[in-house]
């Protein structure tokens, strides 16, 4: 359905947010993983049309969508990382308008609203201005905006930021129900929103494409090389300069850390199964390591 | 009060203040201004004059008029320029975290009124350097005196500028004056110190001038042997001829004037000190919007911890629905005609959200005016006075989306163009609801021409602001620039009445068509630069 060949963004002062990037996206959810800085949000916009790329071809079932972006915009949803509201409005008012702006007709417009209001729980609130809203609060107003005209491709950029743990279960799995027939993509950087519920990782930073894959293949690169071992307080930082801890914790008997080495780090190391936080650490290490051989990440 | 930490507060805010580019904008006006101040010796404009003279561009008097007209010039624009230094810290929450520092209020305060100081100074700076290459360029005395430049620069304009940047201070302390309602009451204030201030009765000597006029008048007296009921003026004018030169070698300082200079600085330094004993470092739960918003968290705290239930408060409280999976909406969603109706009742609603009910009383009130006045002050008072009464809300279109930080959430939606139109509209509507009265009345008394540069009016405002508000993605340029011209015509200005308030013979005076077409042209150009930012932005 998503096409995107070659993506390249480079903002004025020569800053290169996404830099050659092709991927194709189909039904189902694309956990896109990232640290600060990766390009994530960038990638998000130029799917999202808000941003057009410097290079490359973007195209929804076959339309090219830097030429025509309306052919995507009446089909998608788009929950951006920061946004603002009208603060006078209310939510019913704000939704209202946004329908209107989707080009929604005034009855289906109506009964949606209603709808999506009591989904993301803000019946009680709907006749207080949106300025007297709490953060969490807005951002489950935006969540209902993206899912206004049931949207076919479904952009959401750290969608949980701001919700309640029990919030954010609930939306995680609204949006794994909604991938089943439509494109959904989660940008974020907080590993456990993607883990339990995209069939799809994909892992970008510096602007590039590092890795794609299911969760299981992206473990499975790992398979062996995640340790387990047991240290004194005073060795963590000797560990920790040779090898990439993905955990620690500390006990009475000492620090628990989680390392991933190609041989076992100390003698009494135990080899554990990998995790999708290994596997994205791994994949961010491994490029940073092969970008500069100062320090071996994933000691071989 | 521990002083060492006032230059850095002052420098990080006087940076980042000239870093915007509307502190290019007056700048290059600055310029502008300083070019107009020294016509040339045929010019047929002047901005001071003494009667049918004026004085030989030597140093003393190019800056004594450069400097009055920076005066002038900063104390209106100026302001526009170094107001929101504290409001930017309560958007960018720079000020809570100042706020937890030791820091003390007073402190804060003079930061924010040194910095804005210093930027108005600097701004007289560029005119000073204008003043100079003026006088080279025309050549008339090339004699470089420093001194006799710059004394005017400093005893004149100093003050005033002064005194604006504590004004600016003052009024973003003060809920009332913190928004569109200060700007408006500064532009008036700025007219009445400006006029007013040209009187030798005007307290602590006003703008200072009368010193350097009586100076000025007794050397032409001498130079032509004669005194005279010479008129003095001071403000951009027509001349029907050019203004005969005479020579002047600038004015004596005495020590009472030179204390009522420094009594101004003081007094103003007085004034941007004085909320110390109000201002609430940005603590949200002091003023309305903050207690609001603080509310809207709470509630949602309460309704997670299980509070809402005891039901002791008033407000609604949100309750979240027992751990369910959640389904999207069954509903079919259907595109649909008339979408275009809705999206302007949106945004009509956008621009006057949150407008108060006393708002609306004095719209009501104008209305009923309106009505029931005598025929021959419909278009000469009340029309002028219903469309002055919105300004703040205009200044809104074109600028809500950036100002409430929309464009990234509207940059997915479709109709980009019908969503300009439609927000254009609103303010179309706001206008006509608002000149209701003057229409019945016009309508009535089968006045066409009168009807025709009504509806001039409606279209010629909004489009103004949308694109003043587009371009700028500001509020403020619409305000700036609206409440001039509307001055002028209630000054009677024929060339800039745009709707039908200037009557000669009982017809409009002005030149109606040509704000049909400027109101087009105005519209297109908002498109333009909406679709261009767009592309450049994207």
């Amino acid at each position: 359905m998503l096409e995107l060949t070659d993506i390249t963004k480079v903002y004025k002062g020569g800053k290169r947010a996404v830099d050659g990037l092709s991927m194709t996206l189909g039904h189902g959810m694309v956990g896109l993983l990232g640290p600060n800085g990766a390009g994530k949000s960038s990638l998000m916009r130029i799917i999202s049309t808000v941003t057009r790329p410097t290079s490359g071809t973007l195209r929804y079932e076959g339309t090219d969508l830097t030429a025509d972006p309306d052919a995507i915009r009446r089909h998608l949803g788009y929950l951006p990382q920061d946004f603002g509201v009208y603060p006078h409005l209310t939510s019913r008012e704000f939704l209202a308008y946004l329908a209107a702006a989707k080009g929604l007709s005034a009855r289906s417009a109506k009964a949606r609203i209603e709808e999506l209001l009591e989904l993301v729980n803000l019946t009680e609130a709907v006749k207080r201005p949106l300025g007297a809203y709490s953060g969490g609060m807005l951002r489950r107003v935006g969540i209902a905006q993206a899912l206004l005209g049931d949207p076919r491709v479904i952009v959401v950029d750290e969608p949980t930021a701001g919700l309640d743990p029990e919030e954010r279960v609930r939306f995680r799995n609204l949006l794994s129900d909604l991938s089943a027939d439509r494109v959904v993509m989660l940008s974020t950087h907080i590993v456990s929103d993607v883990e339990s519920v995209a069939s799809d990782i994909a892992v970008m930073a510096g602007g590039r494409l590092l890795r794609r894959g299911a969760p299981e293949e992206l473990m499975g690169d790992l398979e062996g090389r995640v340790w387990e071992i047991l240290v004194d307080p005073s060795a963590v930082s000797a560990v920790q300069s040779h090898y990439v801890v993905s955990r620690m914790i500390r006990t009475s008997a000492g620090v628990r850390l989680r390392v991933l080495s190609a041989q076992p780090p100390v003698g009494e190391a135990t080899q554990v199964a990998p995790d999708l936080e290994d596997a994205y650490l791994g994949v961010i290490r491994g490029a940073a390591d092969r970008r500069s051989d100062d320090r071996p990440a994933v000691r071989r | 009060m521990n002083l060492r930490a006032l230059p850095g507060l002052t420098a990080g805010d006087f940076k980042d203040r000239v870093r915007r580019p509307v502190y290019l904008v007056v700048l290059l006006a600055a310029v502008g201004l300083g070019y107009l101040a020294v016509p040339p010796a045929d010019g047929r404009w002047v901005i001071l004059a003494l009667g049918e003279y004026r004085g030989t561009y030597n140093s003393a008097y190019v800056g004594v008029a450069t400097a009055l007209a920076g005066a002038l010039w900063l104390t209106l624009g100026g302001f526009y320029v170094v107001r929101k230094g504290i409001a930017r810290d309560e958007e960018t929450r720079v000020g809570q975290i100042l706020a937890a520092t030791p820091v003390r209020t007073a402190l804060f305060l003079a930061s924010k009124f040194l910095s804005s100081f210093l930027v108005l100074v600097s701004m007289l700076g560029v005119l000073a350097v204008t003043a100079l290459a003026m006088q080279l360029m025309r050549g008339e005395d090339r004699g470089i005196d420093l001194i006799a430049l710059l004394k005017p620069f400093l005893v004149l304009a100093l003050p005033l500028l002064a005194l604006t940047a504590a004004a600016a201070v003052l009024f973003e302390t003060v809920p009332v004056l913190r928004g569109g309602v200060g700007n408006v009451i500064w532009f008036f204030v700025a007219l009445v110190v400006g006029i007013g201030g040209q009187s030798s009765d005007a307290p602590l000597g006003g703008l200072g001038v009368g010193r350097a006029i009586d100076s000025m008048d007794a050397a032409l007296t001498e130079e032509l042997g004669k005194g005279g009921d010479r008129t003095f003026s001071l403000g951009l004018t027509q001349i029907a001829e050019p203004l005969t030169p005479f020579r002047w070698d600038g004015f004596e300082l005495a020590g009472g004037f030179l204390a009522s200079r420094l009594l101004i600085v003081v007094i103003a330094v007085a004034l941007a000190l004085l909320p110390a004993f109000w201002f609430g470092r940005f603590d949200p739960s002091r003023d309305r919007r903050g207690a609001a918003a603080k509310a809207g968290a709470e509630d949602e705290a309460a309704a997670l911890s299980g509070a809402g239930d005891t039901g002791q408060t008033a407000v609604p409280v949100y309750r979240p629905a027992p751990t369910a999976a959640l389904t999207l909406p069954k509903t079919a969603t259907e595109s649909g005609g008339g979408t275009f109706g809705r999206l302007l009742a949106g945004e009509v609603r956008i621009l006057v959200g949150g407008v108060s009910p006393w708002w609306w009383a004095v719209a009501a009130a104008l209305t009923v005016a309106g009505l029931a006045v005598p025929a021959g002050l419909v278009t000469g008072l009340v029309l002028p006075a219903v469309w002055i009464w919105p300004v703040l809300i205009w200044s809104r279109l074109g600028s809500q989306q950036v100002e409430h930080g929309m464009e990234g959430l509207l940059g997915a939606y479709p109709a980009v163009r019908r969503r300009l139109l439609a927000e254009w509209g609103s303010g179309v509507v706001l206008t006509a609801v608002l000149g209701v009265a003057p229409l019945i009345r016009m309508a009535l008394a089968a006045d066409l021409p009168g009807l025709a540069a009504w509806l001039a009016g409606v279209l010629f405002i909004p489009s103004l602001a949308m694109l003043l508000g587009v371009v700028c993605r500001t509020h403020r340029v619409f305000q700036a620039v609206y409440l001039p011209i509307w001055y002028l015509v209630v000054n009677k200005v024929a060339a800039l009445d745009f709707m039908g308030a200037v009557r000669d013979a009982g017809a409009p005076a002005g030149p109606t068509p040509l704000f049909y077409a400027a109101a087009l042209l105005m519209l297109g150009a908002a498109f333009l630069a909406a679709e261009t930012r767009r592309n450049l932005t994207a």
